[in-house]
């Protein structure tokens, strides 16, 4: 009631002189509606559906399988070393860039973004070339019996790589607005670089923080190409959840491969409630640090 | 505690912000820097504090005879007051006023009943007695400020540095707080530099008023004096003599 009634006020009297007329409006909003429902949430409502065609008994076989128990696994275990490390050279790239003035800062800052603009399967051919059988330090890694390349070394480095600038792009924003009138303060009371760090800065920024770090958690989670490439995709020894999908899904067996994919899928709805929960939090953050400046 | 500035310079890329300043300011002093904005009053100031640092080596800052020119703000412990408060918003007011101590190592950090003694004490002192437990975000800008002016005293700074302290507060706030702060001043003789850029606060409030522009300074003297006889155009025409 109160929606129509609000729009036949719009209609005869925009509010603003930029309000846009009510059939413009009512075009975009459908526009994106429909965009969204054809192309973001009917394939996911799919996944779920095709992972339990077989009733829910295959589901759960399928997580009987030692081979995907395995890529779950490794798929974890790659997280839990990326993401803390990744969330540390975020910290130190974010604090870097905001809080000292030195020449080539902007250029840091585009560096940053690398990963984002370079096709993911060129970063996995990077690390293959330096870290490669034919590769620069092939033949010192194979004289010293290390295997980075088909091997876990070489996936934590390209989801690394993948995953670095999600932390950083998520607090640099953020710790330019918020200005850095605290750490000063902490200063002339005593503190030293690292009892700022702790006591000040990080519980500043620690939902934007949370924001950056849910991010990457989620690529690193998902990544496919780069990983692809290092992984060698060997069963039960460098398969993450993504490639033992795609093998799944190229054996033809349908049902397991949407199974697996249903739980990445169910980790990226987490993600997302967790992902705006944070960005609100974010929000509320900066907007206080705002007020408490405001008379 | 005296304060002496000697020859300060210090660029901001090519723009100088401060060329060649010096200044003595003798013990108990309440000393207003006052100047229009971006006039280097408040780059001098953070220099003093050590949240700036100087550009030639020749320039010197002395407190009580002591070089502090290469000691860090944290060695420094100059009390400072920020304009927009910079309280830690996720502390409450409590914890805002011990900062200091809980900041010291541990062997030097008294004990909780002390600490907790000093910020009742501190709280009366800026009348607001019983805001232990509320966050900044639930006080007014005028609370805020007393606030900080607390914080900024707790570990008994033997230097206190104001950088247009009552700039963001309305007119009401403003002239009670500059009376409070001249009391506070008057029973404590606490070695007290303040910028401003109202000439109004500064005449009304501080022993001495040092004129800037231009990073260079331009009078030196009691409000009267500055009154009485102008230095240069500059003044004249800052304080509106003409």
């Amino acid at each position: 009631m109160a929606g129509s009634t609000s729009i036949q006020i719009h209609k005869r009297q925009p509010i603003r002189a930029t309000a846009d007329s009510f059939s413009v409006r009512a075009l975009l909003i459908g526009a994106t509606l429909v965009f969204f429902l054809l192309f973001l949430l009917l394939p996911l409502v799919v996944v779920f559906q095709e992972a339990f065609s077989k009733g829910g008994t295959a589901f759960l076989e399928t997580f009987r399988d030692p081979y995907t128990r395995h890529s779950i696994l490794l798929t974890l275990l790659i997280a839990v070393i990326t993401v803390p490390l990744n969330t540390i050279f975020g910290i130190a790239a974010a604090w870097c860039v905001t809080r000292y003035r030195f020449r080539g800062r902007s250029f840091l800052i585009t560096l940053i973004d690398l990963p984002l603009w370079v096709s993911p399967v060129i970063a996995g051919l990077l690390y293959v070339l330096v870290f490669g059988a034919q590769g620069w330090l092939g033949p010192w890694l194979r004289e010293h019996e290390i295997r980075i390349i088909f091997a876990m070394p070489g996936m934590v480095l390209a989801t690394l790589f993948v995953t670095f600038p999600f932390v950083a792009r998520g607090l640099i924003p953020l710790m330019q607005a918020q200005g850095m009138k605290e750490e000063e303060a902490a200063l002339t009371l005593g503190a030293n670089g690292w009892q700022i760090l702790w006591r000040i800065t990080l519980p500043k920024i620690k939902w934007g923080l949370l924001y950056g770090i849910i991010l990457c958690n989620a690529r690193a989670m998902g990544e496919f190409g780069a990983v692809s490439v290092v992984s060698g995709h060997i069963r039960g020894k460098t398969n993450t959840m993504p490639l033992h999908i795609e093998i799944l899904y190229n054996e033809y067996q349908f049902a397991s491969a949407f199974a697996v994919a249903s739980v990445l899928g169910l980790l990226a709805i987490i993600t997302l409630i967790l992902k705006t929960r944070a960005e609100w939090r974010a929000e509320q953050e900066l907007r206080a640090s705002n007020s408490a400046t405001a008379p | 505690m005296s304060i002496a500035v000697k020859n300060i310079t210090k660029r901001f890329d090519l723009y100088p912000a401060l060329s060649d300043v010096s200044l003595d300011i003798p013990e108990s002093e309440l000393i207003a820097l006052l100047g229009p904005s971006g006039s280097g009053k408040t780059t001098l100031l953070r220099v003093i504090a050590g949240l700036e640092f100087a550009d030639a080596r020749d320039g010197r800052i002395f407190f009580h005879g002591r070089d502090v020119t290469d000691l860090s703000a944290y060695q420094r412990k100059a009390g400072f007051v920020f304009q927009h408060y910079a309280l830690f918003n996720h502390m409450n007011v409590y914890e805002n006023i011990a900062f200091s101590f809980r900041v010291l190592p541990r062997s030097k950090r008294p004990p909780e009943p002390a600490i907790r003694e000093r910020v009742v004490e501190l709280l009366r002192a800026v009348q607001l007695e019983g805001y232990e437990k509320r966050l900044p975000t639930q006080l007014s800008g005028g609370q805020r400020q007393r606030v900080a002016f607390a914080r900024a005293l707790a570990n008994r700074p033997e230097v206190l540095l104001l950088d247009e302290p009552f700039g963001a507060l309305d007119a009401k706030v403003r002239k009670d707080l500059r009376r409070w702060l001249r009391d506070f001043h008057d029973s404590t003789k606490l070695t007290t530099i303040f910028v401003t850029h109202d000439q109004d606060e500064a005449f009304e409030v501080a022993d001495r008023v040092v004129l800037i522009d231009k990073g260079l300074i331009q009078q030196i003297g009691t409000p009267s004096e500055v009154r009485a006889h102008p230095a240069n155009p500059f003044v004249t025409d800052f304080l509106g003599l003409v």
